[in-house]
């Protein structure tokens, strides 16, 4: 991704993209939304892909997305390592405490995201899916694949900031403009029609359990910096990643399989990001810390 | 722990044909079904990947476990929208037909009333579902089984995939076997100490911290082990030039076929979407058990 031609291919891709869904949305326009509405998923993934170039585009001459010998090593030896913990950890019998799974193998994109950045994370979890399936035999899922992907590329846009510190501060302002601005929306708008009922309900109380979560987010940062600035980032981070990353292919779902906004949140979304956030919070600073004392010892 | 691809060479028309060209064909096939919801339209999809299921020779005995994990989630995720309704395709029918109406039953505690009404159209969109999910489920388990892990790299590639990505995805599925065996040595040697996987004991955070003698090991042994295999790489200048590949793909009559298919396929379903055609089809029989 580093020189002129890659830069230049980017672009046309971009361009390409804006053009595409510029187009979906002038026949959306012209046939008054409803004839089109079958092309809208890849409409979706089109301004997903966009808001993943914007980013790129924004911060290109940034270190954190070079790609030398050093980053398609790693992209492999992520990739395999996810795909192979994937398979054996599914493959052995673990046991479960109530309904959260243990599925450690989700640390993996993101410490390989978090330590050598967002392109070896996002192949880490896309190409590491890929292979985990081709061994179980499930198949290929594209948008599963894509947001293994963005859940090791987010951890990796820790890079893009001078420091750990100010990646915490962004994260922090991010957190509180995106509750204030849900919370917002849901006290101006506050009754919609129920997922379950389908009949007109308040959303109230959704919009201080926003709140609270919000709260309970930057709480949390300030004090896992007291410990170590690393750990508060790369669980933050991670968190981030996961439900940027799983929240993607839920939601795609609701158009690639027809489910209902309930049943991707509660069937897809749910299940699978709450058991790999707590599974990342703990075992990523642990890899973390030992690969930082490796670090030290060989002095690479 | 032996660590084996389920790929096997069963010289079967699916698996003479290009690799790029199938994947284009299983994209096609995934954009162009979900652009419907007529049942009719679907069940074409369905039958298409179950002939390229059975033209790849797959045994029952090979898929079975897969099957089984499969069909339930699709259950489970049709059962729950039709309980909670549609979601993003709220465009795919506007008016229902009643056939049966379940509750309202009134939860003690939480004081929530749950209501379930059965119509016509909900019934036939579950049924729509299950059928898409499985015509998408049924092109996606053919790969895995079909497409030589070694050509992966190659395939990425003439699809274009840039070199270094290509050449990190073959490494990749070459690293595989070398870390399924660091793996087995680590588990053996942390069971001679005395640690045993299928017994974790404790609370969550406890079980999941006790992975972590397995997990640690392995990585960080693989990523020492990678430098010098990017020592090794750079004194051989790897990415100065453009690369050359061990395998070569050359599109065959019979992969433009296929190629042009796939684009006909999709193609046609646009046209057909943007014209109206494949939207929820109830049968009249539906209809009439409604009343309607």
């Amino acid at each position: 991704m580093t020189g002129q031609p890659g830069t230049n291919r980017t672009l046309i891709w971009f361009i390409v993209l804006v053009v595409f869904v510029l187009l979906l949305a002038l026949a959306s326009i012209l046939t008054g939304g409803q004839r089109i509405s079958g092309v809208a998923p890849i409409g979706v993934t089109a301004v997903g892909l966009i808001l993943v170039f914007g980013v790129y585009l924004l911060t290109a001459e940034n270190d954190a997305w070079a790609v030398g010998t050093r980053e398609v090593v790693y992209m492999a030896i992520g990739a395999a390592l996810y795909g192979v913990f994937n398979w054996i950890f599914n493959t052995i019998p673990m046991p479960s405490v109530s309904q959260v799974a243990l599925r450690p193998s989700v640390c993996i994109p993101i410490f390989f995201g978090y330590v050598f950045g967002p392109v070896v994370g996002f192949f880490t979890g896309a190409v590491g899916n890929i292979l985990g399936d081709f061994l179980t035999g499930w198949g290929v899922f594209p948008a599963w694949d894509i947001g293994n992907g963005l859940m090791g590329m987010v951890p990796g846009l820790v890079l893009l900031f001078i420091n750990k510190r100010r990646s915490l501060n962004f994260l922090t302002i991010l957190v509180a403009v995106l509750i204030l601005l849900t919370a917002g929306l849901i006290f101006i708008n506050p009754e919609v029609v129920g997922p379950w009922t389908g009949e007109i309900e308040s959303f109230q109380l959704w919009a201080w359990i926003f709140m609270v979560g919000g709260a309970v987010v930057i709480a949390s940062r300030f004090v896992l910096e007291r410990f170590s600035v690393d750990m508060a980032a790369v669980n933050l981070w991670g968190t981030l990643g996961i439900i940027v990353g799983i929240g993607f292919a839920s939601i795609a779902d609701i158009w690639i399989n027809g489910y209902s906004f309930a049943t991707a949140i509660i069937g897809e979304f749910a299940p699978a990001a709450g058991p790999n956030i707590v599974n990342s919070m703990i075992l990523t600073p642990i890899l973390l810390a030992a690969y930082e004392a490796v670090q030290a010892r060989t002095g690479r | 722990m032996l660590i084996a691809w389920r790929y096997r060479d069963r010289d079967t028309i699916i698996q003479r044909l290009d690799p790029r060209a199938r994947i284009i064909f299983m994209l096609a096939m995934l954009f162009s079904v979900v652009q419907f919801w007529d049942l009719r339209i679907m069940l074409v999809f369905l039958g298409i990947a179950f002939l390229q299921y059975g033209l790849a020779k797959l045994t029952w005995q090979e898929t079975r476990r897969v099957w089984i994990l499969v069909s339930m989630l699709i259950l489970i995720m049709t059962t729950l929208t039709f309980i909670t309704g549609r979601g993003g395709v709220q465009y795919a029918y506007h008016e229902e037909h009643v056939i049966t109406q379940l509750g309202p039953l009134s939860l003690p505690v939480v004081g929530w009333t749950l209501a379930l009404t059965i119509t016509a159209e909900k019934t036939i969109f579950a049924v729509s579902q299950l059928v898409r999910m499985y015509a998408i489920t049924t092109m996606a388990i053919t790969i895995p089984y079909t497409v030589d892990p070694s050509l992966y790299g190659v395939t990425f590639r003439g699809l274009g995939l840039p070199d270094k990505f290509a050449y990190a995805m073959d490494l990749a599925f070459r690293f595989v076997p070398t870390l399924g065996r660091d793996f087995s040595i680590t588990l053996d040697a942390q069971r001679a100490r005395g640690y045993e996987v299928e017994k974790l004991s404790g609370g969550l955070i406890a079980q999941i911290r006790k992975l972590a003698p397995l997990l640690v090991p392995v990585t960080i042994n693989a990523i020492v082990g990678a430098e010098d295999i990017i020592d090794a790489m750079d004194l051989r200048a790897f990415g100065v030039g453009p690369r050359t590949w061990v395998h070569r793909l050359t599109y065959q009559a019979r992969d433009k076929v296929l190629i042009a298919i796939s684009a006909f396929i999709f193609a046609g379903s646009t046209v057909l979407s943007f014209l109206g055609v494949g939207n929820l089809w109830v049968p009249r029989a539906f209809l009439r058990l409604a009343g309607g």
